[in-house]
């Protein structure tokens, strides 16, 4: 297939969390919000001037500084962003919005904000204390938190406009945004893709990491190349794979998976497009900011979660992915110390090994995948072991 | 004319080649030491196996040629590449049949691998980015030991007792080995921790990959006389001999794979 339109681009932005159209966006006097985790809504905080960066370290080395002042036994993830932010990468940021839902990243924020990294003046930080239910009484308490540790900060700090009106602006553009990745999506499910899984990821990524305004213009015009897009003739892929887990933002791992020639039809992952690029249901009838937030609680598949009826939901979503999207594997993968995903990778696959006949492996990494040979050979044999059993039943007929 | 197929197994440590005819038989085989180049180890274990072979000039005349091993994408002239898993299992499969279970220790991991009852692979866990229980940690330990490794290997067997080595890391293992060795403990006792230690370790990844039934070892380290026997004590297990070298298991397997598919 030929090259997808802006796709070098989209490598380009994603070297750098600083990226050219979040400087753009800055040099405009825009506000940057910089978050980690699907309990901050990302859509609020692309109100009016303020944008969305979801954080990423790019090209991270050693990881040294951060385990002085945490320690080795915290996930790649959180401490690269520390890292980062100790070599000064972050000073673009205004505001950081956290969520106490997890501790380690926690720590990274107090961190940050006690040892005062962000060299920036307007620099601020929230943290939000999200609920560990989805009640009514949890809802009320995730909007009052919302509310004290983002929005009114941003307004009282930034001047942002944090109205009614402003949440459904954001609200109309954020589902622009999904629909080209509900789209897009939807092409995962034919025999012979038009779209490849490095490509998705790639996608999904500038997606979160530039300003939504910005990325949204090249991400139509990607949409509008692949409706003409032809899949090559030959279908190159072995196995269809769901990928479920935790925080991945290193494009590496779908290059893996492409080089064993399976394919990701659905991206269940933090920097995935499930469930962060679905579009927001909006009605006239309640205010949008509870609106949001109601649909962010619901739709939150984080193992933070441990109420029942949570974890059968996110069980159950697996399952329906898999048939939905014909896949005919499940890939847990966890980033190494995620204390969550650490737990949701024994039980989620007991369950679906319990209530299926669908395959699955499980596959702890580090933050930064590249050079990862054991992977490699962990993945390509789990697709020679569903593609080479059909090959030895064939061979047992004739 | 003949058709012969050939499996070539890059490893980090040594690279191997075996070469089948059409009834699957070996006709050529080849075990050498590992070059900095992967390309240049599979050109070496491939000149060497085909020259055992009357009437086979070099690797292009091959019906079908498949590599494996961690340099299994640098093979010349492969008209495919099979994991070293997948390959290991079919190896032990048409070896032996009756396995079901395989502990591969090769020079940079430790497997365990669950055999199908069509050679393929059921189940499998790896050990990740670490060298304690592999190749390279009896190597270092060998080092530290001031002997040969396969005088190393079966220092053990004469141990009556075993200390116990509380460090898997490969490194410090190697620092705790050279205090043992300066507070003039019995060497063959601290050789016995070391094989306990790694027989622990290779227990884990059989069990997780849920091996059960009749168990092997391949990969070089299937040679160490004392780790088996350690890992025989630890599984509480009679590990079952292979008549053919284990350390070609996946070769084998990957020439099997390229006999059933070129054929």
């Amino acid at each position: 297939m030929k090259d997808l339109k802006h796709i070098h681009y989209y490598e380009e932005l994603l070297e750098d969390a600083n990226n050219s159209l979040v400087r753009h966006a800055r040099s405009e006097g825009n506000i940057a919000a910089g978050y980690t985790c699907y309990y901050v809504p990302e859509v609020l905080l692309n109100l009016d001037k303020a944008f969305s960066i979801r954080l990423r370290a790019p090209r991270t080395g050693s990881l040294d500084i951060s385990q002085y002042y945490m320690s080795s036994f915290i996930c790649g993830y959180s401490r690269a962003l520390f890292e980062r932010a100790f070599e000064g990468g972050y000073n673009f940021i205004d505001y950081w919005c956290s969520s106490e839902t997890c501790q380690q990243m926690n720590r990274v924020v107090e961190n940050v904000h006690e040892l005062k990294l962000i060299n920036n003046e307007k620099f601020g930080h929230g943290i939000i204390d999200a609920p560990l239910k989805v009640s009514e009484h949890g809802l009320k308490h995730y909007i009052t938190q919302i509310k004290a540790e983002i929005l009114e900060p941003l307004n009282k700090k930034y001047g942002v406009d944090i109205s009614d009106d402003s949440i459904r602006k954001a609200v109309k553009e954020h589902n622009e945004l999904c629909a080209i990745f509900e789209e897009i999506s939807e092409l995962r499910k034919d025999e012979n893709p038009r779209i490849t899984p490095r490509e998705m990821h790639i996608l999904s990524l500038v997606s979160y990491a530039c300003p939504t305004s910005l990325i949204l213009p090249y991400l139509k015009e990607t949409l509008e190349d692949l409706r003409e897009r032809k899949a090559d003739e030959t279908n190159r892929w072995r196995a269809r794979f769901v990928v479920v887990g935790s925080e991945l933002d290193d494009y590496t791992f779908s290059e893996i998976m492409e080089s064993c020639r399976a394919y990701v039809v659905a991206d269940r992952y933090c920097f995935g497009t499930i469930p962060g690029r679905t579009r927001i249901p909006l009605n006239d009838d309640a205010p949008a900011l509870e609106q949001v937030c109601r649909y962010y609680l619901d739709t939150n598949m984080c193992p933070r979660f441990m109420s029942q009826e949570k974890v059968m939901q996110r069980h159950e979503e697996i399952l329906k992915y898999a048939k939905d999207f014909k896949a005919d594997g499940i890939i847990y993968e966890q980033a190494k110390f995620c204390d969550f995903w650490g737990y949701e990778r024994l039980i989620g696959p007991a369950y679906i090994k319990d209530k299926s006949d669908i395959p699955v492996m499980t596959v702890d990494r580090e933050y930064v995948i590249s050079g990862s040979g054991q992977l490699m050979t962990r993945v390509q044999a789990f697709v020679e072991s569903l593609t080479l059993k059909k090959k030895q039943k064939e061979r047992g007929k004739k | 004319m003949a058709k012969y197929f050939g499996g070539c197994d890059v490893g980090s440590t040594y690279g191997k080649c075996v070469i089948l005819d059409e009834t699957g038989k070996i006709v050529g085989d080849a075990t050498v030491r590992s070059k900095i180049n992967p390309v240049e180890t599979a050109n070496m274990a491939l000149s060497e196996a085909i020259s055992k072979v009357e009437g086979l000039n070099g690797p292009e005349e091959l019906t079908y040629l498949v590599g494996t091993g961690y340099g299994r994408n640098k093979v010349p002239f492969a008209d495919e590449n099979i994991s070293e898993i997948s390959c290991h299992a079919m190896g032990v499969h048409i070896t032996d049949p009756t396995i079901t279970g395989i502990i591969d220790i090769g020079g940079q991991d430790v497997k365990g691998i669950a055999v199908d009852s069509d050679g393929t692979v059921k189940n499998f866990a790896m050990n990740d980015k670490c060298a304690a229980g592999t190749g390279k940690f009896f190597e270092g330990m060998a080092r530290a030991f001031e002997l040969p490794l396969d005088e190393f290997c079966r220092l053990s067997l004469k141990a009556k007792n075993v200390i116990p080595i509380t460090a898997q890391c490969a490194v410090f293992a190697e620092s705790e080995v050279i205090s043992l060795v300066g507070e003039g403990k019995p060497r063959e006792e601290i050789a016995a921790g070391l094989q306990v230690s790694i027989a622990k370790r290779c227990f884990v990844m059989a069990k997780k990959a849920g091996t059960d039934g009749k168990i092997t070892l391949t990969g070089g380290c299937a040679k160490n006389e004392g780790l088996k026997k350690a890992i025989e004590q630890v599984l509480r297990i009679k590990v079952a001999e292979l008549p053919i070298d284990p350390q070609l298991m996946g070769a084998l397997g990957a020439a099997e794979y390229a006999r059933q598919l070129g054929m």
